[in-house]
């Protein structure tokens, strides 16, 4: 595993801090509000407690005492805790809020020009949700860490400050209890902590993993192995995780008592010190009592650091990893002085060639063909053939390494990504759908479609009657929707949209894999009127897509091993 | 900021609450042990008020020495100490309660799935269950170690002060008690406001991750139609109104809990008040008042934290509605004996009239969906049968019912003169071997994923197997060898290679009975060629179903069955088919004329 060097220690500190800056004024007004709740409630006891021994030793003495200074004090003191706390969770919520907006907003655009060449993982949702956590740490950081952290910071100084006006041993000791309590056991439990954290992470997800390798390997399971015997497996695995997490409880419900002890010692420890002031005659009685209400009220400033030591180093590394993520290159560099699109659409691959970074063999091996405008190239071949890799690098999603591809004439390099992936409508075996109404889905081909365009579109992409039969029709959302929407019904949503994008050249990617026999009939229907007129390459391995093809490129290891022309037959 | 939907309204939520609290009835005694700490450590903290207020009294007051009071002061580290413990070991009955339920949970969850079979787990997207039984199952736990326990602590810990507050000073009881009746009240809005909260805002707030999500997953999508750029607007666009929208519910929102905050504060500024000025007038003594004063706002403290245990509860009511589901999901309805097979050769099998239909979605009034609709097929004994037929003819199916995944629903499956019905499913799976159109390899080593028994392997037998089925080659070329670990999606090694350790199982087993998928199309073309040789030496001798997708490999069948349309339409040899003139010829023209 690789240690998070300082560098990188320091370069997501710098960023965190940047990120935070625009809003820096709602920031610190939130620590500041927080800050004076935590004050006001300690002022409000340590008054309590000087004012009614103040108020007895009147009462046994007779001496006459001003009692509307305090007694309004606590009043005050009681509204400002109370309208305090109230201003200070809309002001850190404002932030919150805030950051949430900036980071997302800064998250997508950098994220944009690397897809989907350096993101290509993240269909498999492991990464998504990876990124889903981190991005919810980061939002959190300032409520979780900084927000508590800085209020008890400048809460503890006011109150020491405060203290050293009495005395400096009280002060003293006071200070040392508040750090004992609010950085060095929770760093401690952290620091203990570590082994059985990480071991709570491993095991959680060798749980997952082995649950879902179970379900998906039930059938074999069944007939092979014992499936009772799975279950024991999986039990040991479930006690592999609760060991470090009862490992963990117990440093935690030691830290804990710990916390609470020290912070009861300490204020015991103030008492004793100025009891023995009261018989010095330093202090009086009053300000004995209001010392000890202060010093037990003290630690309520601390209270939340353990939780924030805690998340301070989840929110380091998820925000390394967000930096990791954004960082990486784009794959493509795009051209200094692009060229308008051209006019023709014909396709030339001349000895093309192409290797993934830490790939041992080339993906493609100097793959040549030439497309004229109009006519079909259906590509076939085993998976990590390289055929996939074709579509991604005419697309301008992967460069290639040798060779040259041009398009209607034009050097390929000399096209920017827009320009080339304007004039391509690709269907793929998993169209995605937004998480909003189909017509939405469909505008986002052509934003200022009429009505009788959308109907047009969908009706060749036989998915109209589909649509209407829907009790919203077209503003049905998508968003519950894999249950709604079958697999071909997204195709041809997919098909629809990219017959309204009307582009010259069309890339099909199996389009009818994991169609039933009805299903794949009606959308290879659909899929013939898309390719009328229009440039295409197709994979698949469908007998009934093959047909439509003029050209049938077979691809072996990034090898063209087989060329059929039906074109010229 | 927002992991698990929230329950959508507020009788349902009612349903889930009243489950976990069911379920919190097994866990009751660890639960219950660390609530009575929690009150114990409640009774001995209004003990250390009263030895505190003693100090007090006697130094601020009455100007006694340090030295007098060093007993008291020894007896609150006492208390210190002793509560420590407790605080220590409340700790630790509330995990073990929550650690010893989530265990049986799980143990649960996964009994359900292994007794809902291969039929159900094919269906799921396993990445979702996994999620469901692990993480789901985690986010339950502090509803049972902090909402349940400390809900009850919320109670007895101010009760108790009460109790001892009165006799010390009435006033001060009084102004305590008047707020403690409102103490289930304001429980109350407490919990509706976060429940709101849940509702309204966690709720959009989800919707918003969602998009935001949605729109990285679909980047491809959106940079494919020149719509990226536009969005990123968008998504701060959505934020923001967001964060407006919100914040003018928050403000009201936080209202509710700003009243508890301020009875709290307001409370103990009457209470120092009305002390201080009855001191003043002598009406009490020091010793109570300062005894009032130092429990006053412990009696507000735990209701103050209660807004975290609310949330906790809300977590756990997302999390448990999916485990719900699962574990109310039915049985399938089983139609299978009690009695065991033995078989000496490979048997004939009869398939009967079998009539099979998916139940429609629950909650749907559509017809269930027919499948196979009175099938006869037999499987001569020692010979090979391919059936052939569109995808959705029903050809999965049929293997799932062969296999004993799914129960028949009619007809009936005769292996020689014994009816697959009398039979328990073991017993018959016994004598089945099947190999996968995509196979899975479990964590474990090589040779725990050929012999699929970790306790019993045949060193000799696994050799052989691996042999047999082309795999000895890479295996004896890895540097582990048979030991070589591999993951669920097979690590490191090739589809050809993953169908290899899978064709090795099926040698292993050496099961009369064997059933192939077809691999699909998508291995290198060594592979392809090794592995149709080793599949032709594994179904010598033995009764074989071919699950054709292709027709290439399967011309030279002994026997070729066309499947459509939940019948068998015709059969003979491929020979005999062609002659025919009909789907089968019709099929294998158009793969002839692709190039297939």
């Amino acid at each position: 595993m690789r240690i998070a060097r300082p560098a990188a220690r320091h370069r997501a500190l710098k960023w965190l801090m940047a990120l935070t800056r625009p809003y820096l004024g709602w920031m610190l007004a939130g620590v500041g509000l927080a800050a004076l709740v935590i004050l006001s409630n300690v002022a409000l006891l340590a008054v309590s407690g000087w004012f009614i021994t103040a108020m007895a030793l009147s009462g046994l003495t007779g001496a006459v005492i001003n009692y509307f200074t305090p007694a309004a004090a606590i009043r005050g003191l009681a509204i400002s805790r109370t309208v305090g706390r109230y201003l200070e969770r809309l002001v850190t919520h404002e932030a919150t809020f805030k950051l949430l907006a900036g980071l997302r907003q800064w998250f997508f655009e950098q994220l944009e020009p690397l897809a989907p060449a350096r993101l290509q993982y993240l269909r498999g949702g492991d990464l998504l949700s990876r990124i889903r956590a981190d991005i919810d740490s980061l939002e959190n950081a300032y409520l979780r860490i900084f927000s508590p952290s800085l209020a008890a910071l400048i809460a503890s100084l006011v109150m020491v400050i405060f203290l050293l006006f009495w005395s400096p041993a009280i002060a003293f000791t006071n200070l040392m209890g508040l750090m004992l309590a609010g950085v060095v056991l929770p760093l401690a439990t952290l620091k203990l902590g570590l082994h059985s954290g990480k071991a709570m992470v491993e095991a959680r997800a060798d749980l997952r993993q082995r649950t879902s390798e179970t379900l998906r390997g039930m059938a074999e399971l069944t007939l092979y192995g014992n499936p009772s015997q799975r279950i024991l497996a999986i039990q040991t695995e479930n006690t592999a995780l609760i060991t470090p997490q009862r490992q963990q409880n117990r440093i935690d419900a030691i830290s804990s008592a710990a916390i609470g002890l020290i912070s009861q010692l300490t204020w015991l420890g103030v008492v004793v010190l100025a009891i023995g002031l009261v018989q010095s005659g330093v202090l009086d009685g009053p300000s004995l009592v209001m010392l000890t209400f202060f010093a037990m009220a003290s630690f309520e400033a601390t209270a939340a650091l353990p939780l924030a030591f805690r998340a301070w180093g989840e929110t380091l590394s998820a925000a390394n990893r967000i930096l990791d993520l954004v960082d990486a290159k784009p794959s493509v560099t795009e051209p200094s002085a692009p060229q308008p699109a051209p006019l023709r659409f014909d396709i030339q691959f001349t000895e093309v060639r192409l290797r993934y970074p830490g790939a041992m063999n080339n993906a493609l091996n100097d793959v040549s063909f030439s497309l004229p405008q109009g006519q079909k190239l259906a590509l076939r071949g085993a998976s990590g053939s390289g055929k996939t890799s074709i579509t991604q690098i005419l697309l301008k999603f992967w460069d290639f390494d040798a060779g040259t591809i041009s398009l209607g004439g034009q050097n390929l390099r000399d096209l920017s990504g827009d320009t080339v992936r304007g004039l391509c409508a690709v269907v793929s075996q998993q169209v995605h759908l937004f998480n909003t109404s189909i017509a939405a889905n469909l505008a986002l081909a052509k934003p200022n479609a009429s009505q009788e365009e959308l109907f047009e579109a969908c009706r060749a992409a036989a998915i109209l009657d589909d649509i209407l039969a829907l009790p919203d029709g077209f503003n049905t959302l998508v968003g519950e929707a894999a249950t709604r929407l079958s697999g071909g019904q997204a195709r041809r949503i997919g098909i629809a949209r990219a017959l309204l994008k009307n582009a010259p050249i069309v890339i099909l990617d199996e389009p009818t894999e994991g169609l039933d026999a009805v299903t794949e009939e009606i959308v290879t229907t659909a899929l013939g009127r898309l390719l009328i007129g229009r440039t295409a390459i197709i994979i698949t391995h469908r007998p009934k897509l093959l047909t439509l093809a003029d050209q049938i490129l077979t691809l072996d290891c990034g090898r063209v091993i087989k060329h059929i022309n039906q074109s010229k037959l | 900021m927002a992991n698990s939907p929230a329950p959508q309204d507020k009788a349902h939520t009612r349903t889930l609450d009243l489950w976990l609290r069911a379920r919190g009835k097994s866990v009751k005694s660890p639960l219950n042990i660390a609530v009575a700490l929690g009150g114990m450590n409640g009774f001995f903290l209004i003990a250390q008020c009263w030895l505190l207020a003693h100090v007090l009294n006697d130094t601020a007051i009455n100007h006694h020495p340090l030295a007098s009071v060093w007993g008291y002061i020894a007896g609150i580290v006492g208390l210190f100490l002793f509560r420590a413990g407790l605080n220590f070991a409340q700790l630790r009955f509330t995990f073990e309660a929550g650690a010893r339920l989530r265990s049986d949970l799980r143990s649960q969850l996964f009994e359900h799935i292994n007794n809902l079979g291969p039929a159900f787990s094919r269906a799921q997207r396993s990445g979702a269950i996994a999620t469901e039984v692990v993480d789901g199952v985690e986010a339950l736990e502090k509803y049972f170690s902090l909402y349940l326990p400390q809900m009850q602590l919320a109670i007895i810990i101010p009760a108790a002060i009460l109790v001892f507050v009165f006799p010390f000073d009435w006033v001060s009881g009084l102004i305590l008690a008047i707020t403690a009746p409102l103490l289930p009240v304001f429980m109350m809005i407490i919990g509706k406001q976060t429940e709101k909260l849940n509702q309204e805002q966690w709720q959009s707030l989800a919707r918003m991750g969602a998009h935001f999500f949605d729109m990285i997953e679909g980047l491809t999508t959106l940079k494919l139609f020149g719509a990226a750029r536009r969005e990123a607007q968008f998504i701060g666009k959505i934020a923001d109104d967001y964060r407006l929208q919100t914040m003018k519910v928050l403000r009201v929102a936080f209202l509710s809990s700003m009243v508890l905050e301020f009875l709290a504060a307001l409370s103990i500024a009457m209470v120092a008040v009305y002390v201080g000025f009855r001191l003043m007038y002598g009406d009490i003594h020091y010793l109570n008042g300062i005894f009032v004063l130092l429990l006053a706002p412990e009696f507000y403290l735990p209701l103050r934290s209660m807004g975290t245990q609310f949330h906790a509860r809300m977590d756990a009511l997302g999390a448990v509605e999916p485990i719900i589901d699962l574990l109310n999901t039915p049985l399938p309805p089983q139609r299978s004996g009690l009695n065991t097979l033995s078989l000496n050769a490979a048997p004939t099998i009869r398939l009967e009239h079998i009539h099979f239909a998916y139940p429609a979605p629950t909650g749907s009034s559509a017809p269930p969906t027919p499948v196979l609709q009175g099938l006869n097929l037999t499987l001569t004994a020692q010979t090979q049968t391919a059936l052939v037929g569109a995808s959705g003819a029903g050809k999965t199916t049929l293997s799932q019912i062969l296999m004993g995944f799914i129960p028949l629903q009619s007809g009936e499956i005769w292996i020689n003169d014994t009816a697959l019905s009398s039979l328990t499913p073991a017993a018959w799976q016994a004598h089945v071997a099947w190999l996968p159109q995509n196979p899975s390899l479990f964590h474990g080593t090589l040779a725990e994923n050929i012999a699929m028994n970790p306790a019993d392997i045949n060193l000799q037998a696994l050799h052989e197997a691996a042999a047999a089925a082309h795999a000895l080659e890479f295996i004896e070329r890895l540097p582990q060898g048979f030991n070589t670990l591999v993951g669920d999606r097979g690590q490191g090694l090739s589809g050809g290679e993953i169908q290899r350790i899978a064709l090795a199982r099926a040698f292993y087993k050496n099961a009369p009975v064997l059933i192939l998928d077809e691999p699909s199309a998508s291995l290198d073309l060594e592979s392809e060629q090794l592995i149709t040789e080793a599949v032709a030496r594994l179904s010598v001798g033995r009764t074989v179903l071919v699950i054709a997708h292709r027709l290439a490999t399967i011309e030279h069948s002994a026997h070729i069955a066309v499947l459509d349309r939940g019948h068998i339409t015709e059969q003979g040899t491929h020979a005999a088919l062609i002659a025919r003139h009909g789907a089968y010829a019709e099929l294998y023209r158009q793969y002839r004329s692709a190039g297939l």
